[in-house]
């Protein structure tokens, strides 16, 4: 199992790869938290943080293509996680679907949570169409993250494709010494999978361990590249910033 | 749907939520600092990975549906409270960036709701079972099974209390769709928790052993704990409204209530006993209750720690 196909874009060069990641990371939780923000109904607010993450998408030469197919996985779990607002929240029915009446509350919250939710997931697919793993955590690190979290991510990272491959033998080993079995019988394989998974996990974390101390660890993975700001930066992610304040106060206090 | 995505919450839900967050985190790192040693980094790195790739896998659970493990409990039984609430919260992190899995704004709540309430409290809850019981190796299992189930319960509650506040959905109906779905899903990741334990104890018992064991001086405690649960729940009986509870107005708002259909008549129907009334039904629930999980843990998990 590898994840290296989602940072095919991490290496084109744009202003945005050139960025820090964690102007990169700041600029994207600006953007999430702004579209979060916003109050029910601000739709000329919403459409100009959509606009801005359009903007930054082609400025960092992102194919449409590739972001749509990334936004749609996450994207379906919000229509779905969102579709019970047409007929939970009350107000004048506007339609019927089955037994159940979709009012007019419910359609305009169902479709500002769904416009929240875009930009936030645009950003982050920018995000993570930009930033490889290992620079998240430089960013994370720079941002001042527990020790403990970044050092058990960067561990993760290392960890968890062995861990997924492994688990995935196993499943394969389980099933074809149980083929045809039902729910039943694959729920007991899918537990005895996960627990010698979890059982493996543990003693390839104490091996590695042992490893690291070997080498000289002493309580924190050391990174080889230094993240650094410059002005330009500095002063670019203040504007994203202030850009997206302003919106956000324009919506709460433009009648 | 522990892993509320952007767009749900409100400023103030997301501000109150992440502040909360922010604490319990600060305290989790303060104290993770006595209790972990430099060598357990890697561990938490292993139960990361190991959370990541069992999330992965979906367990069937009939009906053409499937659910994935939380994995609160088991974390936080595995490398204790303080420490798993740290390994929930990284794995929470990078799926909100990474695999936008949970909002990022949004990112408060859910660490609120899976590390603080699906971890934290679910050790509480565990250690609290584990006191009223007595330590023992399958007593641990079931102890885990039931927080497991009771805490992811109270996931679906928070995240229904959280919508609500939000004003996105209104209380009764979050409640039913929210917390109803998450106490269906609590059975599967309680089963889960206590079968997975059950082979994790039987090749590294070790790992179950130094994490979680119930201290003696707790049993009183726990007992304290259920009898004021068991005030409350009588009080609540006799202070309770009329009203239809959560999924009762859901059904009646969506206008199918009168397809409900009774196969059993019950001599406590409605909550209302033959002599006594209210008072007696709660008595007799709580009580009902408090025995079959006692039985259940007390002489379904004979065996003892070595140890």
């Amino acid at each position: 199992m590898s994840f290296h196909h989602l940072d095919q874009y991490a290496t084109t060069a744009s202003p945005i790869t050139r960025a820090t990641p964690t102007a990169r990371v700041v600029g994207t939780v600006t953007l999430a938290c702004g579209a979060a923000l916003l109050p029910l109904g601000a739709w000329i607010p919403l459409l100009a943080l959509f606009t801005l993450v359009v903007f930054i998408a082609a400025v960092a030469h992102l194919p449409a293509r590739a972001i749509i197919a990334r936004m749609s996985g996450p994207f379906v779990f919000v229509l779905v996680a969102s579709a019970g607002l047409l007929f939970l929240v009350p107000g004048n029915a506007v339609g019927r679907i089955g037994p159940v009446t979709i009012s007019d509350a419910g359609l305009e919250r169902f479709g500002f949570v769904l416009g929240r939710a875009t930009v936030a997931l645009g950003a982050a697919v920018v995000l993570v169409s930009t930033t490889t793993f290992p620079q998240l955590l430089g960013a994370f690190r720079q941002l001042r993250l527990p020790v403990v979290v970044t050092t058990s991510l960067a561990l993760a990272y290392r960890l968890v494709y062995l861990l997924v491959d492994e688990m995935e033998r196993l499943q394969r080993a389980a099933k074809s010494r149980n083929a045809g079995g039902g729910n039943a019988s694959r729920r007991r394989l899918l537990i005895g999978v996960t627990a010698a998974g979890l059982a493996r996990a543990f003693a390839r974390g104490e091996r590695t361990h042992r490893a690291m101390l070997a080498r000289g660890y002493q309580g924190e993975v050391v990174a080889l590249e230094s993240l650094r700001w410059d002005a330009l930066q500095g002063v670019l992610v203040a504007g994203l910033v202030v850009v997206v304040l302003a919106t956000v106060l324009f919506a709460h206090v433009a009648p | 749907m522990a892993h509320i995505p952007d767009g749900f919450l409100s400023a103030p839900v997301i501000a109150a939520t992440a502040a909360v967050s922010a604490a319990s985190l600060a305290v989790a790192v303060q104290r993770s600092r006595r209790t972990l040693e430099e060598r357990e980094a890697p561990i938490l790195g292993a139960a990361t990975a190991f959370v990541f790739a069992a999330q992965m896998l979906n367990f069937p659970l009939g009906a053409g549906t499937s659910a994935h493990l939380l994995g609160g409990v088991l974390v936080a039984v595995l490398v204790g409270p303080w420490s798993g609430m740290l390994v929930l919260f990284a794995v929470l992190l990078v799926q909100a960036l990474l695999f936008q899995d949970g909002g990022i704004a949004a990112l408060g709540a859910n660490t609120l709701n899976v590390a603080v309430i699906g971890g934290g409290v679910g050790f509480v809850l565990y250690c609290w079972v584990l006191g009223l019981t007595g330590d023992g190796s399958r007593r641990r299992m079931v102890a885990a099974g039931l927080a497991a189930f009771a805490s992811t319960t109270l996931v679906g509650v928070a995240v229904a209390g959280e919508l609500a506040l939000s004003d996105t959905v209104p209380l009764v109906p979050a409640l039913a769709a929210v917390g109803g779905g998450h106490l269906l899903v609590g059975v599967g990741e309680g089963v889960l928790t206590g079968a997975i334990l059950a082979l994790v104890a039987r090749s590294r018992p070790g790992l179950i052993a130094a994490h979680g064991t119930a201290e003696r001086g707790l049993q009183p405690w726990a007992y304290v704990v259920l009898l004021t649960s068991a005030g409350l729940a009588v009080a609540a009986a006799y202070i309770a409204s009329a009203r239809p509870d959560a999924l009762e107005a859901t059904l009646r708002g969506l206008g199918v209530s009168d397809s409900a259909t009774s196969y059993l008549q019950s001599p406590l129907a409605g909550y209302a006993a033959p002599i006594g009334g209210a008072w007696i039904a709660a008595i007799v629930g709580v009580l009902v209750v408090f025995l079959v999980i006692w039985t259940f843990v007390r002489f379904g998990a004979k065996r003892r720690v070595s140890s």
